[in-house]
């Protein structure tokens, strides 16, 4: 049987300016989604862009290259990573006027 | 020693995953941290549903990281039997926290040992904060000075509306200053529950464990410089053995590598309110807790749970 784990990243908390997510330990896996729970979003024209990083070490990131997750308002989105290596995270940006998100992000990983 | 204690003890000993370790007649539970993270899970606080009543030091415990100890310098160290251990990492936040709890419940009342072995490390920074004036010289690294605390725990709860405590164990490796302290304390107040804050009897917490963070003791003969080795990347492991009882409500021992700190005579802190839906409630907790704005890590090689049942 298959391991398989999710990791609450990100809990109840609204974002106004650009961001990363905590690193996150996944060379274990296989493959991996990313969820994004928009709660709220505020502001004229607010839009979130979400782009998967990845590390060899957790301290030196590169963007993974997918299209970013791109969000406008509450909702529920994803996305998957394969041949990832060992560590993820998400490099979040927020634009618009006065723009906030408020989100839950949660990591699932199997392999 | 009848025959039988005989041949469980050289069972023991010829199995290479459980010779390292010294359990009591029953094995609760083993976790080897290559086969997964075993029900070690992230702690949160009481809520209805809505994430926002959660209680903001119990609202970001961050979840468990199964471990390769990969580092930048020489990639993967791994653990002690295979790649992976439990990680616990926490923000580069000062005062954050990051703790995962393993629930069971008790069959009967008696000796419980928590025995693993584990690391800790404080994340590889490449430039010291203004105002740090560690320097490194070769031997000692500022590194270490970077890493603040970590604590063993347990949450029981006797019946239905019986008698609830929590022992804990903290090893201090550093003041809020940053300076090195390197002993293990217990604690003197018990823990505000979400039921005490939501009554108005507690302030909000400061410290997860305590009701005001002054409320530790040192552990007579607690003091206990451990091989953080030099620099943030090396992993050397090292041998736990916590042991309490249930029927007394008391710690009974701390053992880490050859210091043993006899607990019986230290008093646990009991509730004096009591709690409904927690009969025969049995947890295990650990966390770790940085003082800078620098993460902080707790990895655990493996962990065996024994009891006298």
């Amino acid at each position: 049987m298959q391991q398989s784990l999710t990791a609450v990243v990100e809990r109840n908390v609204t974002f106004d300016a650009a961001f990363a997510t905590e690193p996150y330990e996944a060379g274990w896996a296989a493959e991996a989604r990313w969820f994004v729970r928009v709660l709220e979003a505020a502001g004229e024209g607010a839009e979130l862009l979400l782009h998967p990083q990845i590390s060899p070490d957790g301290l030196f990131w590169c963007d993974e290259g997918s299209a970013p997750l791109v969000a406008h308002g509450p909702g529920l989105y994803s996305c998957a990573l394969r041949d990832f290596g060992a560590w993820l995270r998400l490099r979040g940006e927020v634009h618009g006027e006065s723009a906030s998100f408020k989100v839950v992000i949660a990591l699932a990983l199997k392999g | 020693m009848t025959i039988a204690d005989d041949l469980r003890l050289a069972l023991i000993q010829a199995d290479p995953r459980l010779s390292k370790f010294n359990p009591l007649p029953r094995i609760l539970f083993y976790d080897d941290f290559d086969e997964g993270v075993h029900g070690w899970a992230e702690l949160i606080g009481n809520h209805d549903g809505n994430l926002d009543n959660v209680r903001p030091i119990m609202a970001d415990l961050r979840p468990p990281q199964l471990s390769s100890c990969t580092f930048f310098d020489i990639g993967t160290h791994g653990s002690v039997h295979g790649t992976y251990a439990l990680k616990l990492a926490t923000r580069a936040k000062a005062n954050h926290m990051a703790q995962l709890i393993k629930r069971l419940t008790f069959v009967r009342q008696g000796l419980v040992q928590f025995e693993t072995y584990f690391t800790y490390k404080a994340e590889q920074v490449f430039s010291r904060a203004k105002g740090d004036t560690a320097v490194w010289d070769g031997n000692f690294d500022p590194s270490e000075t970077d890493f603040g605390d970590f604590t063993i725990s347990n949450d029981v709860c006797e019946g239905h509306e019986g008698t609830r405590y929590h022992c804990a164990l903290r090893y201090l490796n550093t003041d809020e200053h940053g300076k090195l302290v390197q002993k293990w304390l217990y604690k003197t107040s018990v823990q505000t529950s979400t039921k005490m804050h939501r009554a108005g009897v507690a302030p909000p917490a400061a410290d997860y464990h305590v009701q005001h963070p002054d409320d530790w003791r040192e552990v007579p003969g607690g003091y206990q410089p451990m091989c953080f080795n030099e620099v943030p990347t090396k992993v050397n492991w090292h041998y736990l053995r916590w042991t309490f009882d249930t029927r007394t409500r008391r710690n009974t021992e701390l053992q880490v590598n050859d210091l043993v700190m006899d607990l019986r005579d230290i008093p646990v802190p009991v509730y004096e309110v009591t709690y409904k839906g927690l009969s025969h409630l049995l947890n295990f907790c650990i966390d770790v807790r940085t003082h800078r704005n620098v993460r902080n890590f707790l990895y655990l090689d493996s962990v065996l749970v024994s009891v006298d049942w």
